[in-house]
């Protein structure tokens, strides 16, 4: 995905430092009620707001406490061609795909910090070589990992060697009759995938999920792919429909449903990465001015280091209110609430 | 039952005086603790407790405050104590501290405790750390009925969240370490809040001018270790609280 970052747009805002400023002083001088402390007081605050906003430490150290995901989309591209995803539109040239050992020292970097690793894409079995270089590296790293696919290039190799390490795949569904699989996926692949997701079914056992999108065109066929899923012991999960740049389908809740679930936004613990090596803490980014633009390129630069970023906290400070519709994604939500 | 679990850095007269200090106020507490555990962190400053009623526990090499403490605990598991009590040398626990914490454990289902934690000192500066909170522990909004987490200069643990929850050794320094406890710990279990459990804490400000720069070096040591809690803990920092102070503490 070609990406256009303004740079002036993603500079710490004047007005995000007051706004924080106030946050903490207003509470504080309700405390004290000395008049004559009252200036004292403040001051005294006013500095340790300005050492926790400005004062740079040394080091800034990562302790691998398990609570951060890493998801790499992997590529845009992908052999079908959904009304509802737009990414497949837009490939990313060959000469700006990241190489996979850059992905793999962003992982063993990570690594104690990681409670999962995330393939997704576009359509990640394109790069099945990748995939499996990913895998075997989790596995020795002890992280876990889940690979997003729509099950096309599944191969009894593939499955039974992913089965050993014990990871978890996600096969996309949308609907389980034909003629509405080969309409919401843009291409006649029913009979191809099907049989696979049988193959799949049995070599991973509780090793496979699948996850389905809900929308308005595909309301009638939900509930029949949980009814599929429960019937041949598969866990389910779904997801609320998400522009994704094709503007095909139509959310069947409005967006204040969606943002008026009782729940936090969870993206704050991602560290996303796209298929040309920038790294995000969410793939739609783009909603927060400060974080239009990347945070740095695992190609480029340590992961570590981008993340120690001021902006990179700062933007990890903006999300810890964000109330957007895409909060309702299986990547922003926390781990227990999904596939029950 | 109880014991009190004590690391210890010192490198001047002033950290010794202040654990001779801590430990005369040991000795008048209401409730005898069983055993009082002082681990010694490879301190430059060599002096003995041989004349105190305390298992000095010397290491040999500098590991940090959150090693200290998980070598005492591993002792006081083994040795089969049911409350794990937490404070630092440059405290004074007010005479009723042992026997309120030890009670409030015993008397609630809450896994860990925490007390009221006042300024020592009469400065302005220890004043501002009394209406901010500094070290006194934060609430859990908006019920105010659990503390989101507690400073281990005034903290206690049962048994069986010692066991579960050490303390991660990798932090190298008083910083950071019983916040990222706190918050594992929470994952789990809660952590109540015991007002009448008092102590006192010296931050070492002889007056306002010249205690200012320790006053900076305080804080600059807490923002050392706030990125890597922020980064670690994004899910459960989601909760918000509020520093504890006179005004709120029910």
């Amino acid at each position: 995905m070609s990406l256009i970052y303004r740079l002036k747009q993603s500079q710490p805002n004047f007005t995000h430092g007051i706004q924080d400023y106030l946050g903490e002083i207003i509470p504080f001088s309700r405390r004290i009620k000395h008049p004559l402390l009252k200036v004292p007081m403040v001051a005294l605050k006013s500095l340790e707001w300005a050492i926790y906003r400005w004062h740079k430490t040394s080091i800034r150290r990562f302790y691998g406490i398990k609570s951060n995901e890493l998801i790499y989309m992997i590529t845009n591209a992908c052999n079908d061609k959904c009304p509802k995803c737009g990414i497949w539109e837009r490939p990313e040239p060959k000469e700006q795909h990241l190489r996979i050992q850059h992905f793999i020292k962003c992982l063993k970097r990570l690594h104690h910090n990681l409670y999962q690793v995330t393939l997704t894409g576009g359509e990640p079995l394109l790069f099945k070589r990748d995939v499996m270089l990913i895998a075997e590296e989790a596995k020795l790293l002890n992280v876990p990992m889940v690979t997003v696919t729509n099950g096309r290039m599944l191969d009894e190799a593939f499955l039974a060697r992913y089965k050993e390490l014990g990871h978890i795949l996600v096969i996309s569904i949308d609907s389980v009759s034909r003629e509405k699989w080969n309409e919401f996926r843009g291409t006649k692949s029913f009979d191809i995938v099907m049989p696979k997701i049988m193959l799949a079914k049995e070599i991973l056992g509780d090793q496979l999920r699948v996850q389905s999108v809900l929308s308005r065109e595909s309301a009638e066929e939900i509930p029949k792919v949980i009814a599929w899923c429960k019937e041949h012991g598969i866990q389910h999960n779904t997801q609320l429909y998400q522009d994704f740049g094709a503007k095909n389908w139509a959310n069947l809740v409005t967006h204040k449903q969606m943002v008026d679930d009782g729940t936090p936004c969870a993206a704050r613990k991602n560290i996303c990465i796209y298929p040309n090596g920038d790294v995000v803490k969410c793939f739609d980014h783009r909603r927060i001015p400060l974080a239009k633009q990347p945070l740095g390129n695992i190609g480029e630069q340590d992961i570590i280091e981008i993340l120690c970023t001021k902006r990179s906290t700062e933007v990890s400070k903006i999300m810890k209110t964000c109330n957007f519709p895409c909060k309702a994604m299986s990547c922003n939500k926390p781990q227990v609430l999904l596939f029950k | 039952m109880n014991c009190l679990i004590i690391p210890c850095y010192i490198r001047t007269d002033w950290d010794l005086a202040c654990l001779h200090r801590l430990l005369d106020s040991i000795d008048a507490q209401s409730l005898k603790l069983e055993r009082v555990y002082v681990v010694d962190d490879a301190s430059p400053l060599k002096y003995d407790l041989k004349d105190r009623n305390v298992e000095h526990v010397i290491l040999e090499k500098n590991g940090g405050p959150a090693r200290a403490r998980n070598v005492a605990i591993t002792k006081a598991l083994a040795a089969g104590y049911r409350h794990l009590l937490f404070t630092d040398h440059d405290c004074i626990l007010d005479k009723e501290w042992a026997e309120r914490m030890t009670t409030f454990l015993d008397g609630s289902d809450f896994a860990a405790v925490g007390g009221m934690t006042y300024s020592w000192g009469k400065t302005l500066l220890d004043r501002y750390h009394d209406i901010n909170g500094t070290l006194a522990g934060k609430w859990l909004l908006p019920d105010r009925k659990e503390l989101w987490y507690m400073p281990s200069l005034n903290f206690g643990m049962k048994a069986f969240a010692a066991e579960e929850f050490p303390f991660d050794e990798r932090f190298p320094t008083a910083a950071g370490e019983d916040v990222d406890l706190c918050l594992r710990l929470r994952s789990k279990y809660r952590i109540g809040f015991c007002p009448e459990a008092k102590l006192s804490h010296d931050y070492g400000y002889k007056n306002s001018i010249t205690g200012f720069r320790r006053f900076l070096r305080l804080f600059q040591k807490y923002k050392s270790s706030s990125a890597t809690l922020y980064e670690g803990h994004t899910v459960l920092m989601w909760d918000s609280s509020e520093s504890i102070y006179e005004g709120n503490l029910r």
